[in-house]
């Protein structure tokens, strides 16, 4: 390797990248212009039931985008994380020792020691995925997060899910698998790899651990808590 | 009685390991633990692959976390390959001289802050005098081929508990994996009844 190739690759490259990313006057200006048109901000929150972390932040996040004029866009997905990863079936148990960390930050107690298989719950995703945005599809998300990981152990029973459903829309729900296949893609185009992931205006973050600069940069853009 | 014991794996190639750094030394004067640096080799250099995305998004990721740790970050010199495995090797001679700490500080900042290549002996010597390190000392550990059993015993241990990346710590069996769980680990040692004082 040439050394100007070897420089480029070990300091150039990343010093780019993390000086780009300091660049924050676009996001601004089109957060700015979205208020002056008296448009809301928005949070894409790309979740999978199957997981405890997801779960968490969903719960997490609806408590604190309280008093922002953000929209809470819940994204499900199913397939995801780094492909042929020989460490998918370590993550999935550590998920679960993790998650029981993670529930005790906001007082709640996961009641599951197993991860659950993501075909279980896959139901759940094909259900959010084709229903219409608003607060009864975030109530449902929320309570159906807390059933899932902090108020059941066992197999996912779909019928406990449907009544819960009917509980927030007073309708049965339809089952949609393309449109969580568009989550799916479009979280790949946002860049996330992973779930929980947060998108708010052009950055993502693991919505489990970065409250912190979550809400700095709502701030940041002017989505401020009222 | 002997203090428990808390390992912590750590990879010099890694920036969350260089954010946790001062928060995981200092646990050590917060509990009655045994906190043992255990240097491995990176992921890369594991035969697991990063992709792209995941490369992109850490050091986006991390130089926001270091703005709000209040550490410096971007003047980096990726160490992947020869600078990594001397700088191990220097760490094990640390550890040795009751000096991995100061180590392992000066090592991170000099890679992810100040674009310090440490494959050159003029960059890994910067690292080693600023840690208080003799040179002759770290020179000779880096072709020693016992210290260079320690870090492969260290990387095969990582795997042998079912981890993956890092940094990890390990107290009691129990793991916690990134610098976003020392405060995880911090109130199980409480609750453990570890606390100094």
């Amino acid at each position: 390797m040439s050394k100007l190739r070897d420089r480029a690759e070990r300091e150039i490259g990343p010093r780019v990248i993390v000086a780009a990313s300091t660049i924050t006057a676009p996001a601004r200006t089109a957060a700015a212009a979205r208020r002056a048109t008296g448009r809301s901000g928005r949070l894409e929150l790309y979740f999978g039931f199957d997981d405890p972390a997801s779960a968490f932040a969903v719960i997490d996040l609806e408590q604190r985008l309280q008093g922002r004029k953000v929209i809470f866009d819940l994204l499900p997905v199913v397939e995801r994380g780094i492909k042929d990863d020989p460490a998918l079936e370590r993550k999935r148990i550590y998920g679960v020792t993790d998650g029981r960390r993670l529930g005790r930050r906001i007082g709640l107690t996961l009641s599951r020691s197993e991860p659950i298989d993501r075909q279980q719950t896959a139901f759940l995703a094909d259900w959010v995925a084709a229903a219409p945005r608003g607060s009864a599809l975030t109530r449902f998300c929320a309570a159906a997060c807390r059933r899932l990981w902090f108020e059941s152990d066992g197999p996912v029973e779909a019928e406990r899910y449907e009544e819960l459903w009917r509980e927030c829309f007073g309708s049965a729900p339809i089952a949609d698998q393309a449109a969580v296949r568009a989550n799916q893609k479009k979280m790949a185009g946002r860049g996330p790899y992973e779930t929980p992931a947060a998108w708010i205006g052009g950055r993502w973050f693991f919505a489990q651990d970065r409250s912190a600069q979550i809400a700095d940069w709502l701030d940041q853009l002017g989505w401020t808590v009222k | 009685m002997a203090a428990a014991r808390v390992d912590y794996f750590y990879s010099f190639r890694s920036p969350y390991s260089y954010l946790s750094a001062p928060r995981g030394f200092a646990l050590a004067d917060d509990f009655e633990i045994d906190l043992c640096f255990r240097g491995v080799l990176p992921m890369m250099m594991r035969g697991e692959s990063v992709p792209v995305a995941k490369r992109l998004h850490t050091m986006r990721d991390v130089k926001r976390e270091a703005d709000r740790l209040g550490m410096p970050f971007g003047r980096i010199h990726d160490p992947l390959g020869e600078g990594a495995t001397r700088t191990l090797a220097v760490s094990e001679h640390a550890i040795d001289v009751g000096r991995a700490r100061e180590f392992v500080l000066a090592a991170g900042q000099a890679i992810w802050a100040e674009a310090t290549d440490p494959a050159t002996d003029e960059g890994l010597r910067r690292i080693c005098d600023s840690a208080g390190l003799d040179w002759e000392g770290c020179r000779a550990a880096i072709s020693d081929p016992q210290i260079a059993a320690r870090v492969d015993a260290n990387t095969d241990e990582l795997v042998e508990i079912g981890h993956w990346g890092v940094p990890v710590f390990v107290f009691g069996g129990e793991q916690f994996w990134g610098q976003d769980r020392i405060d995880d680990l911090t109130l199980t040692l409480r609750e453990a009844g570890l606390s100094r004082g």
